[in-house]
């Protein structure tokens, strides 16, 4: 059973918010993110090659244009890979663990998975993010050191689109608590 | 109050009078007056600095701005750690026992049980919107 709806993330830029319920066990968001639009990367690729020329006007070598150039090119394929991400991917099986794939714009994928073993809650967190507080769900882990997380945070969706796989990862977390804690 | 008022005191008279000297003293090392052209190489080295420190001290504060920004940005914790969630003192509080009909004592709260009260009773806040 799929379900689509969509919603914005905290610049402003659409997200698609995709659920699927296999079984009432098992859950996949996946989030779709804004593409990298034609304006930004216009916008970008002629400050840095203004500024370069402004440069070269002072100081009259060539090398800065070619440099210039290269620095966009590289910039850009850094970015994809290692920046932009696509979709990302959160599935929830009762039993086994929760798994969180990301994949980038050129096409690198990155996977976690964790065990439901060492869960020991979902929940939505709040904190400082640059210069904005932000909202994001974040894993809560059952470390016998020191309990630290895991968080999902490179598509930072807004609060409504969060409560909404909050509430539906929660269902989950209950109905695995119930039936581990029945035999 | 008797010292807000513009009135003349003898204090700020002595004041006056020492900026005044202070400033004639400043402006004959920026502009040596004919009288002090036998005195002027004596006062190279100090001319000198007295251009390079006030110089020295507008670059401190601009620097100063973006350094201490930097600094709060690298003492903010990153999002993926435990100081987001929680400290040694609420891992360590004391739980007091519950007393019927009373306040229940200040204490720090989960932060699932504060998630639970926020996103799972509150369904009637955001269905509405």
């Amino acid at each position: 059973m799929e379900d689509e709806r969509s919603f914005s993330d905290i610049c402003g830029g659409r997200l698609a918010l995709q659920r699927r319920y296999y079984s009432p066990s098992c859950r996949e968001f996946c989030l779709s993110c804004p593409r990298l639009s034609l304006r930004s990367l216009t916008a970008v690729t002629c400050t840095v090659w203004l500024a370069a020329y402004g440069l070269f006007t002072l100081c009259e070598n060539s090398m800065i244009l070619s440099a210039a150039i290269f620095i966009t090119l590289l910039g850009l394929l850094g970015y994809l890979h290692f920046v932009k991400i696509d979709q990302e991917t959160l599935l929830i099986i009762d039993s086994l663990g929760i798994q969180m794939t990301s994949s980038y714009a050129s096409g690198k994928e990155s996977t976690t998975f964790i065990e439901m073993g060492k869960v020991k809650d979902i929940v939505i967190n709040e904190a400082i993010y640059m210069q904005k507080v932000i909202y994001y769900l974040c894993i809560l882990l059952k470390d016998p050191v020191e309990p630290h997380r895991i968080s999902q945070v490179s598509a930072k969706p807004r609060l409504d689109c969060l409560i909404e796989v909050y509430r539906s990862c929660q269902e989950i977390l209950a109905h695995q608590k119930a039936t581990s804690t029945s035999p | 109050m008797v010292e807000n008022s513009p009135s003349p005191l003898p204090e700020r008279a002595i004041y006056g009078f020492v900026l005044f000297l202070s400033s004639q003293f400043g402006f004959s090392k920026y502009f040596p007056d004919g009288w002090l052209n036998t005195l002027r190489l004596k006062f190279w080295p100090v001319q000198y600095w007295a251009v390079a420190l006030p110089v020295y001290l507008l670059i401190t504060i601009v620097i100063g701005y973006v350094l201490l920004f930097g600094i709060n940005m690298m003492s903010t914790s990153p999002l993926d750690s435990i100081h987001t969630i929680t400290d040694n003192y609420a891992k360590n509080q004391q739980q007091k026992k519950y007393q019927e009909e009373a306040i229940p004592a200040l204490r720090d709260i989960s932060i699932s049980e504060v998630n639970q009260m926020f996103f799972l009773a509150a369904k009637e806040l955001y269905t509405k919107n």
